[in-house]
């Protein structure tokens, strides 16, 4: 009998094609949501989706972008704080 | 006049200098301007600034040191870039080292000649230091196996 998780859809199936040229199923984790600005919801565009073990091989720059609230603010809402910001000091 | 005229100190709202704070060197046109201090030097649309109200006295076109001052901030000194010499210099350094090692077989010969203590004629050193260099260029293998013999040809020589 197949086990549960291969069973339920927990695991994404991938058809792969053996050096037999056989079809044969495998079973992968499946991709986490994108990643999506704290500020107005929207997907952000440089950070890639990955499933964590392959983002801990990934360099930091290529997991987000260069610039203050890289990867948690899209530029647009960014901006906005900033502004707030230099505004507020004055 | 614009806001954005030479001195007038910004916060930089764009890019991975967003929130620094800068002054304006330089009018480009009425969209651009030159901006320096804690950002990097560069042209910058006036969009992406945030004005202050704050002014400061420079001179247009002011180097980065006096905008420093001007602003108080302290900007770390750049080394001067020495990468690129080293390369060059290891491969003279290996060609030399080359040289003298075949020299150093010609006076290794010289001094085995010259432990015999047995002055030999001068007509037969000089081609026998000749040919061992010329040895050694084609193969070092070759030329460390012959080396000895040429010396053992020249106790024979001597004998």
């Amino acid at each position: 009998m197949p086990t549960g998780k291969h069973k339920s859809r927990t695991l994404r199936r991938v058809f792969v094609k053996t050096p037999g040229s056989r079809v044969v199923k495998h079973f992968r984790r499946r991709k986490p949501s994108k990643a999506s600005c704290g500020g107005c919801g929207s997907e952000l565009k440089a950070v890639p989706k990955q499933v964590p073990s392959k983002m801990k091989n990934m360099p930091k720059t290529a997991k987000r972008p260069q610039r203050p609230f890289g990867g948690v603010l899209c530029s647009r809402c960014m901006r906005l704080v900033m502004k707030e910001q230099a505004r507020e000091e004055q | 006049m614009s806001i954005f005229s030479v001195g007038r100190v910004c916060v930089k709202l764009a890019g991975r200098d967003a929130g620094k704070k800068c002054v304006v060197v330089e009018q480009v046109d009425d969209m651009f301007v030159v901006v320096d201090g804690a950002t990097r030097r560069r042209k910058v649309n006036v969009k992406h600034l945030e004005p202050l109200a704050k002014t400061v006295d420079i001179k247009a076109k002011a180097s980065t040191a006096d905008v420093a001052k001007a602003l108080g901030i302290e900007v770390k000194a750049t080394k001067p870039k020495k990468a690129g010499e080293r390369p060059r210099k290891q491969r003279k350094v290996k060609a030399k080292k080359a040289k003298p090692a075949k020299k150093e077989a010609a006076q290794s010969s010289k001094a085995t000649s010259a432990e015999s203590k047995t002055p030999a004629p001068k007509a037969e050193k000089k081609p026998a230091k000749k040919e061992v260099p010329k040895k050694e260029a084609e193969n070092e293998e070759v030329a460390k196996t012959e080396a000895p013999k040429a010396e053992k040809d020249q106790e024979v020589y001597k004998a």
